[in-house]
C-alpha cells in the first residue's frame, strides 16, 4: 500500500531543498546568459558564503540569517571585482579559457579556506535547529522552511530587478544581443561586472542559508555544489532563469525521492544521470525553446 | 623532428641513470613520471584533438582496479590484467565518445565530469566488484624474472617505461597523417569535414588511444601504491590534476605535458611543508596565470614565437 504521508513528506523536503538548488542555479545561469561563460567556481562561492556565516557566528555570535546582511553585499562587490580584474581579460578568448580560469579560481578559493579554517567540517548551531512545523501529519523542518522562504524572497527580488528596473532591462538587453545593447548606449562591460556580482551574491546567499543544514568543508563540497548547479541549469536550459528555478525544484525532488524509494547510495548519481540524458537528448534544456537544426 | 628524437633519447638515458644518482628520491620521480605520462596521454585528446576532458581519472581507476582486483581477488598476473585494462579502456572510450562527441566545447567537458562522477559512485557502492569504499590491498605480486614488483626501483623503471611510451606515441602521431587530421579537427571541424576527414572517427581514435594509455599508467600506479581507494583514484581532483598539468605545460605540444609535470610535481615538493594539504593551490594559481598571460602554455608560447621568427626570416629571403 502506498504511504501518502511519507510521500508528501518527501515531496515537501524535495521542494524546499530544491529551492536552495534553484538559488544556486539561477546565479550560474544568469552569468552564463549575459557573459556566455561557464563559471566553475560557483560552488566554491557557495562554500565561501557558508564560511562567512561560520566566521560571523563564532566571532560575533550572529545568527546565520543576520549575516546575510554582510555576506550578500560582500559577495556582490567581490564578484564584480573578480569580473573586472580577471574575467574581463578573457572575453575574446575561446570558451574553454574562462572555464579553466574559473576552475583555477575554485581551487584557489577551496585551498585558501583549507589553509585558514583547517580540514575539519564546521557548522553553526542555531536554537531552532530541530524544531518543526506540523501541517496535518506532514512536518516541515524549521530550517528547511526558512531556507525555502529566503530563497523565495531573494528570487522575487531578482525578478523585480530584472523585469521592472532600468538596470534589469539593460541586463536582459545584454543577454539578448550584446552588440545591439552597446549600440543603444548600454555599457555592457559594466553590466557584466554587475551580473557577475549578482551571481556571486546569490551563491553566497545559498551558502549562508544552507549552513544550519549542512557542514561546511573547504575542498570537497565546492565541486559538488558546482555540479549540482550545472545539473539545475542544464535541466532548465542554460541562460533561462525561470527554467533554472524549475530545474532546481526538480533536482531536489528527484534526489529526495530517488534516495528514499530507490537506494540512497546513489543519491548524487540520480541528478547526474538526468543531467547526462538531457545534455544528450535535449541540449536546449527541458524548458528551452527548440531550435531547428540545419 | 630529428631534434625531438635526440632530446627523447637523452632524457631516457638520464631517466635510466637517475636511480644510481639519487636513490633516495625515487618516489617523487615515480610521481613525476606518472603525471608526465598521464598528461601526455590526456593531451592526445585534450590538446591534439582539442576535446578538454575532466574525466580521465576514470581511466586511471579502470587500470588500477583491473590490476588490484585481478591480483587480490582472482590471482591474475598484473601484466595480463593490464592488457585487459587496455582493451577495456579503449572500449570504454569508444562508447563514451560515441555518446558525447556531438557535444561541443564546454558541454563536452561537463559531460565528462558527470560520467566520471557516476563511475566513482559505482566504484564506491558496488563492493562485490571493486571492494567498495574501503579499497583494495595488493598483498602479493608474482616475481617475473626474479624482479620484486614491490621495490621502488622496479616501480621507477615501470613508470619510466610508461612515460617514455606515451611520449613516443605522441611523437609518432605528431608527424603522421593522423596527427594532421587531429589538428585539423581541433582548429575547425567543418573545414576538416570539407577536406574529407570524419571528425567523429578521428576524435574516437584519439580518445581510445588516450584512454588506453591512461589506463596503462593507472595499472602501474596501483602496483606503486599497492593500495587503492575509490575516493582518491576516481576523484574529480585527479582528473583536474591530469588536465591542468597538460594545459599549464602547453596543449598540443610534445614536451608541454612533461614540462607541466616537472613544474607541478617539483613545486609541490618544494611547497609541501608550507601548504601541507592545500597543494592544489599551486595548480589553481598556475592555471589562472597561464590561461590569462600565456594561453598556449609554458612550452607552447615560446615554441610559437620561435616558429614565427623562422617563418619571418624565410619570408624575407
Amino acid at each position: 500500500m502506498f504511504d501518502y504521508v511519507s510521500f508528501l513528506q518527501n515531496l515537501s523536503n524535495g521542494v524546499l531543498i530544491g529551492g536552495v538548488y534553484a538559488l544556486i542555479g539561477v546565479g550560474l545561469t544568469l552569468v552564463f546568459g549575459v557573459m556566455k561563460i561557464i563559471n566553475f567556481a560557483h560552488g566554491d562561492f557557495v562554500i565561501l558564503g557558508m564560511y562567512c556565516a561560520v566566521l560571523l557566528n563564532s566571532l560575533l555570535g550572529w545568527d546565520p540569517y543576520l549575516s546575510l546582511l554582510v555576506a550578500m553585499p560582500l559577495g556582490f562587490v567581490a564578484g564584480a571585482l573578480l569580473q573586472r580584474l580577471v574575467l574581463s581579460r578573457l572575453m575574446e578568448a575561446p570558451p574553454e579559457s574562462s572555464l579553466l580560469v574559473t576552475l583555477g579560481l575554485a581551487l584557489v578559493i577551496g585551498n585558501i579556506l583549507l589553509l585558514t579554517f583547517g580540514a575539519e567540517p564546521k557548522s553553526v548551531n542555531v536554537s531552532y535547529a530541530s524544531s518543526t512545523v506540523s501541517l496535518g501529519e506532514v512536518s516541515f523542518s524549521m530550517i528547511l522552511l526558512l531556507a525555502g522562504l529566503a530563497t523565495m524572497v531573494v528570487i522575487a527580488g531578482l525578478y523585480t530587478v530584472l523585469n521592472h528596473t532600468e538596470l534589469g532591462r539593460a541586463i536582459r538587453a545584454t543577454a539578448d544581443n550584446r552588440l545591439g545593447a552597446e549600440l543603444v548606449g548600454i555599457n555592457t562591460r559594466w553590466i557584466e561586472a554587475v551580473v557577475f556580482g549578482i551571481g556571486m551574491a546569490l551563491a553566497v546567499t545559498a551558502g549562508v542559508v544552507l549552513i544550519p543544514l549542512l557542514f561546511a568543508t573547504p575542498t570537497f563540497s565546492g565541486a559538488i555544489f558546482t555540479l549540482k548547479a550545472f545539473v539545475v541549469t542544464v535541466l532548465g536550459g542554460l541562460g533561462n532563469i525561470g527554467a533554472a528555478i524549475a530545474g532546481g525544484l526538480l533536482l531536489g525532488v528527484v534526489e529526495v525521492m530517488g534516495a528514499s524509494y530507490l537506494t540512497s547510495d546513489y543519491r548524487d548519481a540520480y541528478g547526474l544521470l538526468v543531467f547526462l540524458l538531457i545534455l544528450l537528448l535535449r541540449p536546449e534544456g527541458l524548458f528551452g525553446k527548440t531550435v531547428k537544426r540545419v | 623532428m630529428k631534434k625531438h628524437y635526440i632530446i627523447f633519447a637523452g632524457l631516457v638515458m638520464v631517466g635510466i641513470l637517475y636511480p644510481q644518482m639519487f636513490p633516495g628520491y625515487l618516489s617523487v620521480a615515480i610521481t613525476l613520471l606518472l603525471y608526465a605520462g598521464w598528461a601526455t596521454a590526456w593531451d592526445i585528446l585534450g590538446g591534439w584533438a582539442g576535446q578538454v576532458s575532466l574525466g580521465h581519472a576514470s581511466f586511471v581507476g579502470l587500470g588500477a582496479y583491473f590490476v588490484a582486483v585481478g591480483t587480490a581477488h582472482h590471482e591474475i598476473a598484473p601484466w595480463w590484467s593490464i592488457l585487459m585494462a587496455l582493451v577495456a579502456a579503449a572500449m570504454l572510450a569508444y562508447l563514451w565518445g560515441r555518446l558525447t562527441f556531438k557535444l561541443k566545447g564546454p558541454y563536452f567537458t561537463l559531460s565528462t565530469i558527470a560520467i566520471a562522477e557516476i563511475f566513482r559512485l559505482i566504484a564506491i557502492n558496488e563492493g562485490w566488484l571493486t571492494g567498495g569504499a574501503t579499497g583494495v590491498f595488493i598483498m602479493t605480486l608474482p616475481e617475473p624474472f626474479g624482479l620484486d614488483l614491490f621495490s621502488r626501483q622496479v616501480n621507477y623503471y615501470l613508470a619510466l617505461a610508461f612515460a617514455a611510451i606515451t611520449v613516443l606515441v605522441v611523437m609518432l602521431i605528431s608527424c603522421s597523417k593522423f596527427g594532421y587530421q587531429l589538428r585539423a579537427v581541433r582548429e575547425d571541424e567543418d573545414s576538416a569535414m570539407a577536406s574529407g576527414i570524419n571528425p567523429t572517427t578521428v576524435k574516437l581514435k584519439a580518445f581510445m588511444l588516450s584512454g588506453a594509455l591512461t589506463a596503462l599508467g593507472g595499472g602501474i600506479y596501483a602496483i606503486f601504491l599497492s593500495f587503492i581507494e575509490p575516493h582518491i583514484i576516481f576523484y574529480l581532483l585527479l582528473s583536474v590534476q591530469i588536465a591542468l598539468t597538460a594545459i599549464i605545460g602547453g596543449r598540443g605540444t610534445i614536451w608541454g605535458p612533461c614540462v607541466g609535470a616537472l613544474l607541478i610535481v617539483g613545486s609541490g615538493e618544494i611547497f609541501r611543508t608550507t601548504f601541507a594539504e592545500a597543494n592544489m593551490l599551486i595548480y589553481g594559481l598556475l592555471i589562472m596565470v597561464v590561461v590569462i598571460f600565456m594561453p598556449r602554455g609554458i612550452v607552447g608560447e615560446p615554441a610559437r614565437y620561435l616558429i614565427r621568427r623562422v617563418y619571418a626570416k624565410r619570408a624575407q629571403g
